[in-house]
C-alpha cells in the first residue's frame, strides 16, 4: 500500500528547535512526513492549510509553540482558531476533520515532538487516503 | 496570425468589442475607477483592440474586473464588457496560468477544487433542524450552494448565510413543497468559472448534474443568483443533455403569489434594497424583488441614490480583488443605505451580506455603519401568512 502524505506545518521557534534537536541526536521519524518551517502559526492561515489538502495531503498536523511561548504574541491562539474553522470545514466536505491536527511543544521537548509525529502518522494511516484528490490548480505566482 | 491572437479576435468579435466608440462611458461608470483604482476598461478595450503588444498591461487589467456589469449596462455599442472579461480570463489562464489576486488567499477557491473529487461523501445538511421539511430525493430540489462552509469560514464576521437557505426552504414549505436537499451537491462553480477556472468548473457541472439526476431531480429551486446563473445558462452549455428546470425561488413565489391564498403580514420597517449584480444586470430580475417587497403592508420601501440597473456592486465578485478599493466601495454603499434612512437593508445574493456585513464590521468604523442586513427569502419567509379570505 502506497505510504500517506503526511505535511507539517512548524514554528520556527519551540516546535522547529525539537524537530532540529531530535534529527541531531538521529531519532527515527516517520518517512513520508514533509516539513514547512513557518516564522509563526499566527502566519498561517484557513487558506494555506486548505491548500495542503487540495494538493494531495492526507493528513496535516501543525506544530506550534505553547500558548505562553509565542515570541510575537497571538501565534498559537490564531492557530486554534483556524484550526477550529478548518476541521469543521474539512467535516462539510466529507474529508474528516481528524485529518488536521496541532500539537504544541516546549523547546526541549524532542522525543514528545517525535511521538507525536509517530502518532499522527499511526492515525492518518489507519484513516488511509484522503478522498479529495482534485487535480491541482495552474496556479503562477 | 498566431492561434492565441486568433482567440482574441473571436472574443472581441462574440462580445462585440469592434463596436466600441471609446466615449468612455465604462471607466466613468466604474465602481473601481470610481473609487480610485488608476483602473480603465475603455483604455483596456483600446488596447486588446489596438495594442495587444502591452501584454503586461491587458494581464493587469483583465484580472482587476470587478465583473459586476456596470459598464455593459451604460455601454452605448451594447459590449458586454463582463463576459468579454471572463472570455479573457478563460484564454489568459490556459496560457499564462491562473493569476488575480483570490481574496483570503484563495481558501473558497480552494474548497470549490477539492469538491470536485467525485467520491467525497459531504456532511452539507448538518443544518436541517424541525423548522423545515425536507426529503433525500424526489422531482423539485432545493439548490443550497455555499451556504453552510461559508457560515464557518466567516464566522469572525458572525454573518449567517444558512438562514437564507433555511428561510428558503420554509417558504417552499409554506407553499406545499417538501424539496429534496442533495448531501452531495457541489458548488455551482460561479466562482471558479468567473476567476479562470473553467476545467474544474465543468467538472463541477457534471457533478452536480449527475447528482440531480441520482436523485430523480426534474426541477431545481434555486436562491442565490450566482447559483441560478450559473445552472440556468452555463451548465446546458457543459452538459449537452442538460433537462432539468432551473426556477428562481423568488418568481416561483411571485407566481404563486398571483393565484391568490397568501398574503403578508405587515412589517413596520423602513427597507432598502441592494440590487446584486447577478440578480439585477446579469439576469435582469429588477421588478420581481421590488414588487414582491410592495406587497407587504406598512413597510416603508426607499430606494438608494443608486439603484436597479445603476446599482452599485457590493465591492467584490467571484472572490478575487478584494483591496482598499473595495473597502472604499462597499463604505460608500453603505452610506447610501444609511441616506435613505432605513433601518433595514434587504439584499437577495449572500455574497452581497457577507460582503456588506464585512463592512459594518470594521473597527475602525466603530460601528457607524452597522445596519441590520437580512435576504429578502428571509424578510418573505417571516412575513408570509395565508390570506384571510
Amino acid at each position: 500500500m502506497k505510504p500517506v502524505n503526511l505535511l507539517g506545518i512548524c514554528c520556527n521557534w519551540s516546535p522547529y528547535a525539537c524537530y532540529n534537536a531530535a534529527g541531531m541526536a538521529r531519532l527515527k521519524m516517520p518517512p513520508n512526513f514533509r516539513l514547512v518551517r513557518v516564522m509563526c502559526i499566527g502566519r498561517i492561515n484557513q487558506a494555506l492549510i486548505l491548500r495542503a489538502f487540495e494538493y494531495g495531503a492526507d493528513g496535516v498536523i501543525l506544530l506550534e509553540c505553547k500558548d505562553e511561548d509565542c515570541r510575537y504574541g497571538p501565534g498559537p491562539e490564531v492557530g486554534h482558531v483556524n484550526v477550529q474553522r478548518v476541521r469543521k470545514l474539512l467535516r462539510l466536505l466529507g474529508i474528516g476533520q481528524q485529518r488536521l491536527i496541532e500539537r504544541h511543544f516546549a523547546s526541549h521537548e524532542k522525543e514528545e515532538l517525535v511521538r507525536a509525529l509517530w502518532k499522527f502518522d499511526e492515525l492518518i494511516t489507519a484513516l488511509g487516503p484522503n478522498p479529495a484528490k482534485p487535480r491541482q490548480e495552474q496556479e503562477v505566482s | 496570425m498566431s492561434e492565441y491572437e486568433q482567440k482574441i479576435d473571436k472574443i472581441i468579435r462574440d462580445q462585440s468589442l469592434y463596436q466600441c466608440l471609446e466615449c468612455g462611458k465604462c471607466s466613468a461608470s466604474c465602481p473601481r475607477q470610481l473609487a480610485g483604482k488608476e483602473y480603465s476598461p475603455r483604455l483596456l478595450a483600446h488596447k486588446i483592440i489596438a495594442e495587444r503588444e502591452d501584454e503586461a498591461f491587458i494581464e493587469n487589467s483583465i484580472w482587476e474586473c470587478l465583473t459586476c456589469g456596470q459598464c455593459g449596462e451604460r455601454c452605448p455599442s451594447g459590449v458586454d464588457f463582463s463576459h468579454l472579461i471572463l472570455e479573457m480570463r478563460t484564454l489568459l489562464a490556459g496560457t499564462k496560468g491562473l493569476k488575480g489576486y483570490r481574496s483570503h488567499d484563495g481558501a473558497l477557491h480552494s474548497w470549490m477544487r477539492l469538491m470536485t473529487s467525485p467520491n467525497l461523501q459531504q456532511e452539507r445538511l448538518g443544518w436541517i433542524d424541525t423548522r423545515v421539511r425536507v426529503a433525500a430525493y424526489g422531482k423539485l430540489a432545493f439548490f443550497t450552494g455555499c451556504a453552510p462552509y461559508f457560515d464557518v469560514f466567516f464566522s469572525g464576521i458572525r454573518v449567517d448565510t444558512l438562514s437564507i437557505v433555511r428561510d428558503s426552504v420554509r417558504l417552499l414549505n409554506f407553499m406545499g413543497i417538501v424539496p429534496a436537499l442533495l448531501a452531495n451537491e457541489r458548488c455551482c462553480g460561479h466562482d471558479l468559472l468567473w476567476t479562470g477556472d473553467r476545467e474544474n468548473f465543468e467538472t463541477l457541472c457534471r457533478l452536480n448534474y449527475h447528482e440531480f439526476k441520482a436523485a430523480g431531480v426534474e426541477e431545481v429551486v434555486v436562491s442565490c443568483p450566482e447559483c441560478f446563473y450559473m445552472l440556468s445558462e452555463y451548465m446546458p452549455q457543459v452538459v449537452p443533455e442538460f433537462d432539468i428546470k432551473v426556477t428562481l425561488l423568488i418568481e416561483l413565489l411571485e407566481r404563486e403569489m398571483k393565484k391568490g391564498g397568501m398574503a403578508f403580514r405587515p412589517l413596520k420597517r423602513k427597507v432598502t434594497f441592494q440590487d446584486p449584480c447577478r440578480l439585477g444586470r446579469i439576469c435582469g430580475r429588477y421588478d420581481t424583488p421590488r414588487s414582491l417587497l410592495s406587497l407587504i403592508p406598512e413597510m416603508g420601501f426607499r430606494e438608494m441614490e443608486n439603484s436597479g440597473r445603476s446599482a452599485v456592486c457590493c465591492g467584490n465578485s467571484g472572490f478575487i480583488n478584494c483591496d482598499a478599493y473595495s473597502k472604499r466601495i462597499q463604505v460608500q454603499r453603505l452610506h447610501e443605505a444609511k441616506a435613505t434612512a432605513a433601518d433595514l437593508l434587504v439584499t437577495a445574493c449572500p455574497k452581497c451580506m457577507i460582503h456588506l456585513t464585512c463592512t459594518m464590521r470594521d473597527p475602525i468604523k466603530h460601528g457607524s455603519l452597522a445596519m441590520e442586513i437580512r435576504d429578502l427569502a428571509s424578510v418573505l419567509a417571516d412575513q408570509i401568512e395565508w390570506a384571510a379570505k
